[in-house]
């Protein structure tokens, strides 16, 4: 696999071949000059590459004539806020999310605190192709790159004037938290804390490599859900390198899936109360809209990708917007995918609810997913995806057919979603049915199709 | 000296470092591209990085550190200091290169990097050139994520220098007098440590343009039409003496009791009359500084060697002879005994302890034979100058010539002479002259440009 990836979403790369100083600063000028002169607000994760990543940005920033607001080692959605709060016009966030160690990336939001859509990703790239960037005089550079500690910490008052802190307290809940060393291991137990909450936390220490790979998904939860059984805990929780993600365990140790934790929280908005549709993409569990059925929300479903979530939740004014990777985010706080805010609204729905998690879960729809990966040539693929979209429409497979992102056919008790990855040369099969023999069998069929299609 | 910059000529790639103006040529790629160059350079060891104060600083140092950072460097951070300052921590912290990011007397809108190596010394040429080459080829090594670490921070150099200054100067005979002193830091990298130093050193202080934010209030180069605050409140104050340091607080002028600007060569003629009067021993300087050197070495009894313009030449040559102090008509002195580079703190000092023998600036002053400089240059394409300069040698050949750098031409019986030699830098020759009067020397100069100039043409 190529260890570069330019796209609409920014630059991401492996640190030590491809991800270097004069790239970063390229993609930071370019940013300078799109966005500037102006405050741009800079955060990153713990990976050791941050500090080197950092410099190299605020350098291109201050070149452009922007003012650098570095906010250090800090949860990219308190950024993403600061953002928005603030006269910013746009941010960087350093980090490379779920991916692995080696990985850095540069990802930018823009003055509402949301990231950089598909045409303005576009202009970004046309504007570092181009290469010519704004050059501030002598007098227009700003003398020092600024920081303010204080953002971030308010986000965290933000996030509990959004609770029902009261009802939390009351709880007294004791909380396992995995923050895989990452961005939130400073925030995430303070705020826990200030819930109320007793805090068992693991894997809090910056300095140090991530445990495991940083995506929340089960596969990542086994130090976790010892952690909870261990400890007798209510719940636990998993951020990733972050802050965007989040992992849940129930209090009986295990770890129902990544799709849980948007199904959660959006029964927390919506038995709440909170006004609005919900917004997700094409790809997550249809258990979201049983629960937006019972509390009477339609559900919008849009293209994979966070950017096409967040500008469908704030175009909508959502009640609560997601994805299936565990990435929530509450428009009435901001539009960006948000752990700790995450967190807060499923220890509020446990305390609303007296229940055990385990419980909660359980009365949540009972369906199961399949997702399958397809290697493929990438002069091959949308011949591919084509040829699928074809038969679907002449109603090969039956059911409805969904053309917003790729191919997904619906039937009565199951979907199947076929699309390509905007980053990887893979076409990604993903299904959902009642049973999992049923999602495989949904599932391996078109992957089937999907190879024969390549050939 | 750069003239205004132009957009095709604001950047300058040499072996003293690179230097360019910002929002022209020195630009973030440029500088973390150098940044690399150098790290692979040290094989990713230990680096300091340092500024003056310009309002550029913050930039160039990021993306000093960013290419720093990648090559695997451990990078110490000693913020705004004296590039003096830089030079002594390197090594003391044993530290295995430095960054200085400093235009140094330059104005505002340039800034540079300059690079120095494990002993605290700045490149010398060859070393100088095979960064360059390093950078030219462009292959810099990537250190893998686990390799990269944090920034360190270092905020006590400054104290350190300043104990290794006051712990070669004789503080009783400063302290006893308490000398009433001005100091223009030009709001230069000086500003901070400066008047502690005088403090230390029992001074009754007055500070002026002594805020670190690099705004210079004139010209940073501390030569005397620069000098007119300085000289102003020298008067006003009474005071003894009135110095005066260039952004980066390298190199160091001299303003007498009267408010007079008694010009930059008196001031390491000055530092060395006072180190050779109690430690007698070889003296270094360059072949374009003043005869007053030559006074001093007589006055003592020390050999006085003369090397090619330039810091590095000199140093390298005082390293060489075990020198006891040196240095270059510019206003740059160099103690070894605090440090081989060019250090006002160390010229301060020496000062201040010799005027506790000589009574006042102009006593001292007057010690010397009457002295007049004039410096010089004239434009010159690069093709021309070698005939020019054998022009020259030709014109003075009756005369007793030094041709260790361009043409130097000595009159013993009168005490005059005259240096052309071509700059490093720009496409221009150098003419510098010594005479009893400026008026004597402005006249040497003057003959030599027409010899040049009918060479050029011809």
């Amino acid at each position: 696999m190529e260890s570069l990836k330019i796209s609409i979403t920014g630059v991401r790369g492996i640190v030590g071949e491809t991800l270097d100083p004069r790239l970063l600063t390229n993609f930071a000028e370019a940013f300078g000059t799109l966005v500037g002169p102006a405050a741009v607000l800079l955060s990153r994760d713990t990976r050791p590459s941050g500090p080197m990543v950092t410099s190299c940005v605020a350098a291109g920033l201050l070149a452009t004539g922007c003012r650098v607001i570095d906010l250090g080692v800090c949860p990219t959605p308190a950024m993403q806020w600061a953002v928005k709060s603030t006269d910013a016009e746009g941010g960087i966030a350093v980090t490379a999310g779920h991916n692995a160690m080696e990985w850095n990336a540069l990802k930018f939001v823009r003055g509402d605190g949301l990231y950089l859509n598909a045409s303005q990703g576009e202009e970004l790239l046309n504007v570092l192709h181009q290469g010519e960037f704004r050059k501030a005089t002598h007098r227009e550079i700003s003398p020092a790159v600024e920081s303010d500690p204080n953002l971030p910490r308010e986000h965290t008052q933000v996030l509990l004037r959004h609770t029902d802190t009261d009802a939390v307290r009351r709880a007294r809940f004791k909380v396992a938290v995995d923050c895989c060393n990452g961005a939130c291991s400073d925030f995430s137990p303070r705020f826990l804390q200030a819930l109320g909450c007793e805090v068992v936390p693991i894997n809090t220490d910056v300095g140090q490599p991530f445990p495991h790979e940083p995506a929340p998904g089960p596969k990542n939860l086994g130090q976790l859900r010892a952690l909870v059984a261990a400890a007798k805990a209510d719940v636990g929780f998993a951020h990733d390198a972050d802050g965007d993600r989040l992992g849940v365990v129930t209090e009986d140790g295990s770890a129902p899936g990544d799709e849980l934790t948007l199904c959660l929280a959006a029964e927390a908005v919506l038995r709440r109360g909170d006004p609005g549709p919900v917004v997700t993409n094409v790809s997550t569990t249809h258990a979201v809209d049983m629960i937006a059925a019972q509390h009477g929300r339609p559900v919008l479903r849009v293209r994979v990708g966070q950017s096409f979530v967040a500008e469908a939740a704030l175009t909508n004014e959502a009640a609560v917007a997601g994805e299936g990777s565990g990435g929530v985010m509450f428009p009435r706080i901001n539009c960006a995918h948000d752990s700790i805010a995450t967190l807060a609204h499923i220890l509020e729905l446990m305390a609303h609810s007296a229940q055990p998690l385990s419980r909660i879960v359980a009365q949540l729809p009972d369906l199961h997913m399949a997702k399958l990966t397809i290697p493929c040539p990438p002069a091959k693929v949308s011949a591919a995806i084509e040829s699928i979209r074809q038969e679907a429409e002449q109603g090969v497979f039956g059911g409805a057919v969904d053309l917003e992102d790729g191919v997904k056919v619906i039937d009565a008790n199951s979907w199947v979603h076929v699309r390509a990855s905007i980053t990887e040369p893979i076409i990604r099969v993903i299904s959902e049915a009642e049973t999992q023999a049923a999602a495989d069998d949904l599932a391996e069929r078109f992957a089937r199709r999907v190879r024969q299609a390549i050939l | 000296m750069p003239a205004g910059p132009s957009p095709v000529h604001t950047l300058k790639i040499s072996i003293s470092g690179v230097r360019g103006v910002v929002g022209e040529s020195l630009t973030p790629q440029l500088v973390v591209g150098f940044a690399q160059a150098f790290g692979c350079y040290v094989e990713g060891g230990v680096v300091l990085v340092g500024r003056d104060t310009r309002q550029t600083g913050e930039m160039v140092r990021s993306a000093a550190i960013g290419g720093l950072l990648a090559t695997g460097c451990y990078v110490i951070d000693l913020g705004i200091v004296p590039v003096p300052t830089i030079l002594i921590a390197v090594k003391l912290l044993q530290a295995d290169g430095a960054i200085a990011i400093t235009a140094s007397h330059n104005p505002a809108q340039w800034n540079a990097l300059k690079f120095a190596r494990s002993d605290g010394v700045f490149l010398n040429s060859y070393q100088a050139t095979e960064l360059l080459d390093v950078y030219h080829q462009g292959e810099f090594r990537l250190a893998r994520t686990a390799e990269i670490s944090e920034v360190e921070y270092d905020d006590e150099a400054v104290q350190r220098h300043l104990q290794l200054v006051l712990g070669h100067t004789d503080l009783e005979a400063i302290r006893s007098r308490r000398p009433k002193v001005v100091v223009d830091a030009c709001n230069g990298a000086g500003a901070v440590m400066t008047p502690q130093l005088l403090e230390q050193l029992g001074c009754e202080v007055t500070a002026i343009n002594g805020r670190p934010d690099g705004r210079f209030p004139h010209d940073p180069e501390p030569i005397p039409r620069n000098l007119r605050d300085l000289c102003r409140a020298v008067k006003e104050t009474g005071a003894d003496v009135g110095f005066a340091q260039d952004a980066d607080a390298d190199r160091l002028a001299v303003v007498s009791e009267k408010g007079k600007a008694i010009g930059e060569e008196f001031t390491l003629a000055f530092a060395c009359d006072t180190v050779a009067s109690r430690t007698p021993g070889r003296i270094v300087t360059n072949i374009s500084t003043s005869r007053m050197l030559d006074e001093v070495a007589e006055r003592h009894g020390c050999p006085l060697v003369r090397t090619k313009v330039g810091e590095t030449n000199v140093v390298e040559t005082m390293l060489r002879e075990a020198a006891v102090i040196g240095g270059e008509g510019n206003g740059g002195v160099i103690y070894p005994r605090v440090h081989f580079c060019r250090d006002s703190m160390s010229g301060i000092a020496l000062i201040l302890e010799g005027l506790t023998r000589y009574g006042t600036v102009s006593a001292w002053a007057r010690s010397f034979r009457p002295s007049g400089m004039f410096k010089t240059k004239m434009e010159c394409p690069s093709a021309r100058i070698q005939q020019a300069l054998a022009a020259a040698r030709r014109h003075y050949g009756d005369d007793e010539l030094d041709l260790t750098e361009g043409v130097k031409v000595a009159w013993r019986d009168t005490g005059r002479w005259l240096h052309i030699r071509p700059s490093n830098t720009e496409p221009v020759i150098r003419v510098i002259a010594e005479d009893d009067t400026v008026t004597g020397a402005r006249r040497l100069c003057e003959e030599a440009i027409r010899t040049l100039e009918a060479a050029i043409q011809a």
